[in-house]
């Protein structure tokens, strides 16, 4: 596998931070070098969070690329910040809860998924961001869910345990959302 | 945070790593005012420092952290203290004291965009405020440059080791993009032995006269004479303790030069580069001083062709230039702040030049 | 049979060369420094941070290990001194322009922190050993070299009465001010420097001591008209007294 990178943006509150370092801790269980680098600063004014997380088999180059294979855009601004960012080829995951599902590139893939209705079914509004993975675990194919389950108990600390099953609930909906009802 | 005496790997901030390598490293004391993007080691350390009932001080300034860490080296304990370029500006007189005390401080300095507040982002603006010194008179300090959150951890040991080993304050300057970046780790164990310092650490006057750890020299020749033996110090230094990383420079018509976070897209383009049958070389100075003049020179018999590539309006070249002597073209490719030039510039740059 | 009446203090260095200027009151601060160190057992197990002025060869005389700190930040290198290692003794020896000028935020926050040290600071109203510009303890109406028609209020401000600023801090387990000028007075200042040493093997917080000192040379006085000037012109502002004991409080 060459290097990949991916992008999770959105805005603050939705925990975009936290679900990179999710999957930056699932591709190193599977065994992957990675590196995981958050937006910071004045950047972070007007609510938008982002940050970037590249895996390779070889040494990771660097972050701040150019552009990324696989975008997660949790909101309107952040589809319309990064669009045009996402490689030829390379996938826009979308949150259509929050995002209207245009389709501006013909040389992307798409995926809009209702990403925070579906959370809210899971029973908990913070659950989007984990959610989210779940759809990136099934488009990008590069962690499995299985990874993502390891990630999710190395990160989750202690005291917060008890959320554990609701984060692997969602991230299983997310993970068994129907591609096919794009 | 982390499981940090294990080989077990760990996802983590440059800013903790660096953190817990000091504590691995056993630290004593540390000494902080908080700056971006560098907060993340003093908050850590307020914890940790406490839970293993080490000191710790929420200092009132830079000036005074930087002077709480040479108190706390001059009774032989390891100390450091953290900040960043701005806030490593207000430290420049307590280095210079350092250097002529010979006390071991380890400063952590995580670059930030200047002159002035500048801003926040990644920089390599301060390789001269570290190599060069903005305190007075004529001192070095060891200064390593990690390029990795893995050497973060590996070369925040060595600063404690060679700090200690030397007697001399030794800097790890990383920067914003390291300090903030997640990378897997493995701690492992302090990996150096530790250094006896029975015949100068300040203890109390038991059984002895009192020692004095000072600067002031009234007499001049006493000056002259103990200048000479502080550079046959960074003589020793020089000769023991340069340390890089070089890939492909053997039949290299090009050799690209760049420290820290920046030389990893310079690594990779260079492979890059190979790959499409240039032969281009790859140089990395990891002990920013000593400066690798050495074997720069060498090179430079061999390989016409230099391109520095870093994030400043150009410092490190200077330092290349030097090393060369006029025996090579020395370029730059640089970006005055933030993100490090990405690798299809780098490689459009190495094929123009 | 011959009675010993007076002892150099063991803390006190052998074989020294006394380098202040003829009546300046130098000498018998740190005189007393020693012997208090002596009396309460302690030169085995201080740690002097000295600092910029006349005051730094306080290290050339007192035979107990010590750092010299940069001008202004002995308080700091003090605080790093003790966290490393509580068991030991540790005081300044600082003179005011050090101590409340470029050193106030240091000397200011080791109190407030409540730091377990000891500091003694000699005010003599000039910068000494820069050859007498005006200080922050410089008096309203001084001659200085950098006040050339006196210390007016316009272009100076006022001068820092340290002793009760100190007192304010709520981590001062002991503040004071005393005189050099009369034998009565130095015995008095003795006692002071004692309590503040005692506060800090008590663990009570920050120990503080100002004592008001002569600078003949720089005033262009002879050694007694010094001490007049002291008496006379700097104890009806800077009031000898103790500001602040928490032993006596409770």
């Amino acid at each position: 596998m060459s290097e990949k990178n991916f992008i999770i943006a959105g805005f603050g509150g939705q925990g975009v931070l936290l679900a990179g370092e999710v999957l930056a801790n699932a591709c190193m269980i599977k065994g992957l070098n990675v590196t995981w680098y958050p937006s910071y600063g004045a950047e972070m004014r007007g609510g938008t969070v982002n940050c970037e997380i590249v895996t390779s088999e070889t040494e990771v180059s660097s972050v701040n690329k150019k552009d990324a294979d696989f975008i997660v855009a949790l909101n309107q601004a952040s589809f319309d910040k990064f669009i045009s960012k996402i490689k030829k080829g390379g996938w826009m995951i979308a949150n259509s809860s929050l995002v209207n599902a245009i389709k501006p590139r013909a040389d992307i893939n798409y995926l809009f998924a209702p990403v925070t209705k579906l959370a809210e079914q899971v029973g908990n509004i913070k659950m989007t961001n984990i959610l989210a993975l779940g759809l990136v675990a099934k488009v990008s194919k590069i962690v499995s869910i299985e990874n993502l389950t390891e990630a999710l108990d190395t990160v989750i600390p202690p005291h917060r345990k008890n959320l554990l099953p609701l984060n692997l609930k969602a991230l299983k909906i997310g993970y068994e959302y129907d591609l096919l009802t794009v | 945070m982390v499981e940090c005496l294990t080989n077990k790997k760990v996802l983590t901030k440059g800013n903790y790593a660096i953190a817990q390598a000091a504590i691995n490293a056993g630290v004593e004391c540390y000494f902080g005012y908080p700056i971006t993007p560098q907060s993340e080691i003093g908050e850590f350390m307020s914890g940790k420092m406490q839970e293993l009932k080490r000191a710790y001080v929420s200092a009132e300034s830079e000036l005074a952290a930087i002077n709480m860490a040479i108190g706390a080296c001059s009774t032989g304990a390891k100390a450091m203290t953290s900040s960043s370029s701005c806030a490593v500006a207000l430290m420049q007189e307590g280095l210079s004291y350092a250097t002529s005390d010979q006390l071991p401080i380890v400063l952590i300095s995580v670059m930030r965009g200047g002159p002035g507040l500048g801003n926040i982002y990644p920089s390599q603006g301060d390789y001269f405020q570290a190599t060069k010194g903005g305190g007075n008179g004529d001192y070095k300090l060891i200064v390593l440059a990690p390029s990795t959150v893995q050497e973060c951890v590996d070369l925040t040991y060595k600063a404690f080791y060679l700090a200690h080993k030397y007697r001399n304050p030794t800097v790890l300057l990383a920067d914003g993009l390291l300090g903030q970046m997640m990378e897997p780790v493995t701690f492992g164990e302090y990996p150096y032995p530790e250094i006896d310092n029975s015949d100068w650490a300040l203890t109390g006057a038991k059984g002895r006269d009192g020692r004095v750890i000072r600067s002031y020299a009234p007499l001049a020749e006493n000056q002259c004479v103990f200048l000479n033996k502080l550079f046959e110090k960074y003589k020793k230094i020089e000769e023991n303790e340069t340390e890089w990383e070089e890939i492909g420079t053997d039949d290299a018509d090009i050799i690209l030069v760049s420290f820290g976070s920046t030389s990893r897209n310079v690594k990779t383009a260079v492979k890059q580069c190979r790959e499409q049958g240039l032969k281009v070389g790859f140089f990395r100075p990891i002990t920013l001083y000593p400066f690798p003049n050495k074997r720069l020179y060498e090179l430079s018999q061999k390989t016409k062709k230099f391109l520095c590539v870093e994030v400043n309006m150009g410092q490190m070249i200077n330092d290349v230039k030097l090393a060369i002597n006029g025996n090579a073209k020395v370029e730059l490719l640089n970006r005055p702040v933030g993100a490090p030039p990405n690798v299809d510039e780098i490689v459009e740059k190495t094929m123009r030049f | 049979m011959a009675t010993q009446v007076f002892k150099i203090a063991d803390s006190f260095r052998k074989d020294v060369k006394y380098s202040f200027c003829p009546g300046c009151d130098h000498g018998v601060a740190i005189r007393l420094v020693a012997e208090v160190l002596d009396e309460l057992g302690l030169r085995e197990k201080t740690i002097l941070a000295a600092s910029i002025g006349c005051s730094v060869t306080a290290y050339d005389f007192l035979n107990v290990d010590s750092i010299e700190a940069p001008h202004g930040r002995a308080l700091a290198e003090a605080t790093g001194v003790k966290r490393a290692r509580p068991d030991k003794f540790v005081f300044t020896y600082q003179g005011d322009g050090d101590f409340a000028s470029i050193g106030l935020a240091e000397s200011m926050h080791a109190a407030l922190r409540g730091e377990n040290l000891s500091a003694i600071c000699i005010n003599n109203t000039t910068y000494g050993m820069t050859g007498g510009q005006l200080g922050p303890t410089t008096l309203l109406g001084q001659v200085t070299t950098t006040s050339p028609t006196g210390r007016n209020i316009e272009y100076y401000g006022y001068p820092i009465k340290i002793a009760e600023h100190i007192a304010l801090c709520d981590g001062t387990a002991f503040s004071a001010r005393v005189s050099l000028d009369t034998i009565a007075n130095i015995r008095k200042a003795k006692q002071a420097i004692k309590k503040a040493f005692e506060v800090q093997i008590k663990g009570l917080g920050f120990g503080f001591v100002e004592i008001l000192s002569t600078c003949p040379t720089n005033w262009k006085m002879t050694p007694q008209q010094a001490h007049e000037r002291v008496r006379n012109e700097m104890m009806p502002i800077f009031k000898p007294g103790i500001y602040k004991d928490v032993t006596a409080e409770s």
